[in-house]
């Protein structure tokens, strides 16, 4: 009978042990999860949504680091928002930073964003990460800066039609007008 | 008489994650990345595809898209589960542990099978987990950077993969090659295990 019962049990062992290390609230949920945790985490507070999404695709959080975000949202900053004014009222701007910096790369649990705070990078470009130009590098200009239905690489949710969902996988990329890229 | 401890293995399969769990412990200490990879690379291509022109703010796919129902990718998850589930019918048709010790002397030696269920199963096993490990060499050669260092998601999948493959064919070549019973279901085991944790650190 142990026999029969024995694998189940060094699985669940192994499983724990070996992620006793990402120790924080969310371990119970990630180890018993089934959900699919290969991406980034969608955006799921509304005033974050409202906020960047009025101006461009709201980015999870998940694709930058805490310390990325700190940089990119306070007031100062916002100010000049890569040319333009994102000012915004200091509860909003509160509640976006917490959301933010909550939801950064090194708290996450998705495997992308795992992948982004392991670089140690914290730029204040998502199209500056190492992991970021290392998975696009390949694609040529003509796609993207060239294309006029993406013109640049920050425009995710032009090509990755599941950008909303935090899903990244390359089988949801569709590039306008090369639709036979994959 | 050699004795039999029921719970070697199990201690072993311990250890061996726990080692694993070290890479992540030493998270911040272990920096394995190259000096090339921490100098700030500008991409050339992406250097250029990097700016957004002025009024440009948003976009949304134009098309109708669906996803293939089958990819390289997809392949390899299904190839993968196929693994984990043939692992386990292997684990649960395996013989019983057999009859060790003095009260057994007398018993009559049963004969070797080599050709049952368990067998098949477990050669079946073994191929599928070669056969992911290709597919995912294959579709997913570009995702395995040692500059990320041991702690990096898809490093530790290819690496327990690949270790966990390996361990389930030794298991199978030593059993298969023997013409008397021998230990193999610890590092066949293991290499379930390790397959396993290879499938949720990426799931």
């Amino acid at each position: 009978m142990l026999k029969k019962f024995k694998i189940i049990a060094l699985l669940s062992s192994a499983l724990f042990l070996a992620n006793t290390a990402f120790a924080g609230e969310t371990t119970a949920d990630w180890l018993l999860s089934l959900e699919r945790m290969k991406n980034v985490k969608a955006v799921t507070d509304k005033t974050y949504a409202k906020e960047c999404g009025e101006c461009h695709f709201a980015y999870p959080a998940g694709l930058l680091p805490s310390a990325s975000w700190e940089k990119l949202l306070n007031a100062t900053a916002l100010k000049n928002h890569f040319g333009d004014n994102a000012e915004m009222d200091a509860a909003t701007l509160e509640r976006v930073l917490d959301y933010a910096t909550n939801n950064a790369a090194e708290k996450s649990w998705y495997k992308r964003a795992r992948k982004i705070a392991n670089s140690g990078q914290a730029p204040l470009r998502i199209t500056e990460l190492r992991y970021i130009k290392r998975v696009h590098e390949e694609i040529p200009a003509k796609m993207i800066k060239d294309n006029k239905d993406v013109k640049s690489l920050s425009m995710c949710n032009a090509c990755h039609t599941q950008a909303a969902k935090g899903v990244f996988d390359s089988d949801t990329v569709n590039i306008p007008n090369f639709p036979d890229y994959n | 008489m050699k004795r039999n401890h029921p719970y070697k293995k199990i201690v072993a399969s311990l250890c061996f994650a726990l080692a694993c769990n070290t890479a992540f412990a030493a998270d911040s200490a272990l920096d394995l990345s190259l000096p090339a990879a921490t100098a700030s690379p500008k991409s050339f291509m992406l250097a250029s595809n990097d700016t957004l022109p002025t009024g440009v703010t948003t976009a949304a796919p134009k098309a109708e898209f669906s996803e293939p129902w089958m990819s390289g990718d997809k392949l390899h998850q299904y190839m993968g589960w196929t693994t984990l589930a043939l692992v386990a019918a292997t684990a649960f048709s395996a013989p019983g542990e057999g009859c060790e010790g003095a009260a057994c002397a007398n018993q009559p030696v049963q004969p070797r099978q080599t050709n049952g269920a368990h067998a098949k199963l477990a050669k079946a096993a073994a191929f599928m987990a070669a056969a992911t490990v290709t597919s995912g060499l294959i579709d997913h050669w570009d995702d395995f950077h040692m500059e990320d260092g041991f702690t990096d998601p898809d490093n530790l999948h290819a690496m327990l993969g690949t270790a966990g493959a390996l361990m389930m064919m030794y298991a199978v070549n030593k059993s298969a090659n023997s013409s008397v019973p021998v230990s193999h279901a610890g590092i066949a085991e293991l290499g379930g295990v390790a397959m396993a944790v290879a499938v949720k650190l990426t799931w």
